[in-house]
């Protein structure tokens, strides 16, 4: 199984090649179309705004090349913090932009009188308790980092959310499309794990 | 809920890890920083943070190959800061694979330049470091050694709607003192800076930690003596934390990587 990690100037992807080797499986960090399509799995990691991400991945064609592969071709999809909030139909950071709308919902500022943004450390998860799949994730502590949170419009959409003042949307899954707000390759055995169980699923 | 974060410190002086007192200039080796690293990661720590804390003063760079050694042994956020003065010097940390960059002389020298590399990369990979020295005037000053005389809270009043996602404050009187930590310019700074605040200098003994935590509403804490001059684990310190009433992330799990 061939992993493509997108490379397109959004931050730290060596991170998370590290973190899949750790689990046994070959990654390539790529922004070659080619072996985007090539690859079993897509991950899109990523920090910074939200409008230079939309920027850069259609500056670097990958809107309809990602848009295919996942939507079309229902291949895997890893979205990790700034890579779940591209999948929004709209970012708000710095202004309003439009997202790649693959989920339907809107990436707003966190709200908050008497807590410190951003959200910065480790906070607790809480899968959905109707998921099967994930349940053995529950309350397990994961690395956030973000200023802005992911405001489905589905609540169906939604995997696991975290108390920060509100609860606030950690994860979502849609069909093949897996998305976290947190790092998981920055949260050491829960996360490597995490990542794990959503690769195997595919292996 | 979030948890409480400890976070070792790393200072580094261009060959090994050093540890200083009041940031006096002949700090005691204490030890190489992969291995350090390695040991750190195995114990769970929240976050690390590595500093080259001369590299401003020998206007060198970090030593980039190190660096990227010691987060190879990481599966947790690493932060990296020393002699950091270009858009450039930022990119090169953050592409082998640092999650945050400490800024200090130069936004001491030019604090636009905040701005600057917010606008590249993002607010919440730019941490702020501020040496907190009281001198005595009684006064609170920025500590550096370039030779300028600021007052440490009219230079936060101006920066504090500045684009910047931490700061890791340190009390230069306290570090490497294990007496405490100065409890009075901690409830300062968490009036007027909005984001996390890291606080480290003076941290000894485990009471110091459960003072710090009840006594204030800071989330994180940085330490280096303690861990390097006591029998005191990360854990150790989590548990004082926690009898306090705060959360802290406890791992029982123990992850050891096959390769």
């Amino acid at each position: 199984m061939t992993i493509a990690i997108i490379k397109y100037g959004m931050g730290n992807v060596a991170s998370v090649q590290k973190a899949i080797k750790k689990m046994g499986y070959h990654s390539i960090i790529t922004d070659n179309a080619y072996e985007i399509e090539k690859a079993d799995v897509i991950i899109l990691p990523g920090v910074g705004s939200f409008k230079k991400g939309m920027e850069n991945l259609i500056e670097g064609g990958f809107v309809e090349l990602l848009s295919k592969e996942v939507l079309l071709n229902k291949k895997p999809f890893i979205g990790i913090c700034l890579g779940m909030q591209l999948i929004a139909t709209y970012g708000n950071e710095p202004e309003r932009v439009k997202g790649l709308d693959w989920i339907k919902g809107e990436v707003i500022k966190i709200k908050s009188d008497n807590l410190r943004v951003p959200h910065l450390g480790w906070n607790t998860i809480t899968v959905k308790n109707n998921n099967k799949k994930y349940k053995e994730f529950n309350k397990e502590d994961y690395y956030f980092i973000h200023s802005y949170h992911f405001l489905t419009e589905n609540p169906n959409d939604i995997l696991m959310t975290v108390d920060y003042g509100d609860s606030l949307v950690a994860a979502v899954q849609k069909e093949n499309i897996h998305a976290m707000q947190f790092h998981p390759e920055k949260s050491q055995e829960a996360g490597i794990q995490l990542i794990k169980k959503i690769l195997d699923s595919y292996a | 809920m979030l948890k409480s974060r400890i976070i070792p410190i790393m200072t580094f002086n261009g060959f090994g890890l050093v540890k200083t007192k009041g940031f006096a200039k002949n700090p005691r080796m204490v030890g190489n920083a992969v291995q350090a690293a390695k040991v750190y990661n195995n114990r769970n720590v929240d976050e690390l943070v590595f500093l080259d804390i001369y590299a401003s003063d020998k206007n060198r760079k970090m030593n980039l190959q190190l660096a990227r050694l010691i987060i190879n042994e990481c599966f947790m956020p690493v932060a990296l800061g020393g002699g950091i003065k270009t858009i450039e010097d930022i990119h090169d940390l953050l592409a082998i694979g640092a999650d945050k960059v400490v800024l200090k002389t130069k936004i001491i020298d030019n604090p636009e330049f905040i701005k600057e590399a917010a606008e590249v990369f993002g607010n919440q990979c730019i941490t702020i470091a501020i040496d907190a020295e009281k001198r005595d005037d009684g006064n609170y000053y920025l500590y550096n050694r370039i030779d300028k005389k600021i007052e440490l809270y009219s230079f936060l009043e101006k920066i504090k709607s500045y684009p910047f996602g931490e700061i890791i404050l340190t009390s230069v009187n306290n570090d490497g003192m294990m007496n405490g930590f100065d409890i009075p310019l901690v409830k300062e700074v968490e009036e007027i800076i909005k984001v996390p605040i890291v606080v480290s200098g003076g941290g000894g003994e485990l009471e110091h930690f459960k003072e710090l935590f009840s006594t204030t509403s800071i989330e994180a804490v940085g330490a280096a003596s303690i861990f390097h001059f006591t029998r005191y684990t990360p854990r150790d310190l989590k548990l004082a934390i926690a009898s306090v009433g705060r959360p802290v992330r406890i791992v029982e799990k123990q992850y050891i990587p096959e390769n």
